[in-house]
């Protein structure tokens, strides 16, 4: 059975830092001979920010109709679920926080009409990574953003039991994650850890 | 000498909770004497940072568009209240895209060294964040201080005071909170005077 994997690259830059890592992890994942991936750079989805009309809390949906109506889907039909996004000004890129935002119509689904987001079968089966960089030093500069990771994946059904962080701070320029120290191999164990946990998660 | 006040509404929606109580707050600063703006960053054309970091060779944004004018106007400020609703546990994306814009300040001030506040500047200009919340939990507005704190500290504000109500599902808009309005209001005049008797003392 192929596990799919959703991949989100959050940031302006393409191919930098936090892209880089989130390379290394789909690299990781994709040694499965039977994975389906995609990866999504958010520069290019075409996602609006959230209006916060609340009509998904009447309508089950947004009405907007951009490149989330795309998105919507794979989201409750991936197994895992990938967000990699740079801090910026202490908090999640403002592109990323856009996708974020617009999960508002998950959160209309389960909370306000108490719909399944997905089919009762997947439910609590799958699981979501957050691949993060900042150019900040600081050990709390990912602090801020992690609040709203988890909102994003609480209600698309990824709970926090189930999410993995990899955090990689002090990396500014482009290229910089390619000269620290651990992040490529931390991200190749996270990529093969997390694909080894959905084998058994869907073998079970 | 009039004391400024700028009000930045970062709602995607008008007229909601979070503008109705910035509107309170900047009318406390108006009854004070103050003269006041206020800017809604939905009827703004601009777009959030490319993190092309070209801003820390130039100290300029090659991204010529409305959020420049706007750094220009908080640079001119006495008094800067930022406004956001809490969407997913943070700011709202139109409000993050104008804060991440700032990068080019933070060149000016680490790289180049063109920008710098004084101490006594800081303490003569002071910023507010307003904000509301559908939740009703406390630590509802956590995720949004950091990046509050880092435009005040971009653009030479002390963070003066937070302005918030939480728990806006239940009471079904700022309009039937108890306090909050009438506080916004009474903030809004006292840090007018605040900053008025700290330009005459100093």
């Amino acid at each position: 059975m192929p596990v799919k994997v959703l991949a989100f690259a959050g940031s302006p830059r393409r191919n930098g830092n936090s892209e880089t890592l989130l390379d290394w992890v789909l690299a990781a994942m994709a040694k499965d001979p039977d994975v389906i991936m995609e990866k999504i750079p958010l520069t290019e989805a075409n996602i609006n920010p959230c209006k916060g009309c609340n009509a998904c809390q009447k309508l089950n949906r947004c009405v907007q109709r951009d490149g989330m109506d795309r998105v919507h889907d794979k989201i409750i039909e991936a197994d895992i679920i990938v967000l990699a996004a740079p801090i910026f000004c202490m908090g999640i890129a403002a592109q990323a926080k856009m996708l974020i935002d617009r999960a508002q119509v998950f959160t209309s689904r389960k909370y306000v009409l108490k719909l399944p987001v997905v089919p009762v079968e997947r439910k609590g089966k799958r699981l979501g990574v957050f691949l993060s960089t900042a150019g900040q030093d600081w050990s709390y500069v990912f602090d801020a953003a992690i609040p709203s990771v988890k909102c994003f994946y609480n209600v698309i059904e990824v709970k926090d039991k189930d999410i993995r962080y990899l955090m990689v701070n002090h990396v500014d320029e482009k290229g910089a994650i390619l000269n620290h120290p651990t992040a490529k191999a931390d991200a190749e164990r996270l990529g093969a850890s997390v694909i080894a946990e959905m084998r058994k998660r869907l073998a079970a | 000498m009039t004391v400024s006040v700028l009000g930045i509404s970062g709602s995607p929606h008008r007229h909601g909770n979070t503008e109705t109580l910035l509107d309170s707050f900047l009318d406390g600063a108006k009854a004070a004497g103050s003269s006041v703006e206020k800017v809604v960053l939905k009827d703004l054309d601009y777009s959030p940072c490319r993190g092309c970091n070209a801003c820390h060779k130039t100290g300029e944004c090659v991204v010529r568009d409305d959020a420049i004018a706007l750094f220009g106007k908080v640079l001119k400020a006495d008094c800067l209240a930022i406004a956001s609703p809490i969407y997913t546990m943070g700011i709202t994306a139109e409000l993050k895209g104008f804060i991440d814009r700032g990068q080019y300040l933070w060149a000016r001030k680490f790289i180049f060294k063109t920008l710098y506040f004084t101490d006594d500047h800081i303490k003569r200009h002071k910023g507010l964040f307003v904000s509301t919340a559908g939740q009703n939990w406390d630590h509802v507005f956590d995720g949004a201080f950091p990046a509050i704190t880092a435009i005040f500290n971009g653009t030479g504000f002390e963070y003066y005071d937070n302005i918030i109500a939480n728990n806006m599902d239940e009471y079904k808009g700022i309009k039937n909170h108890p306090s909050a309005l009438k506080e916004a209001y009474e903030k809004g005049q006292k840090v007018v005077r605040v900053i008025e008797k700290l330009n005459i003392t100093g």
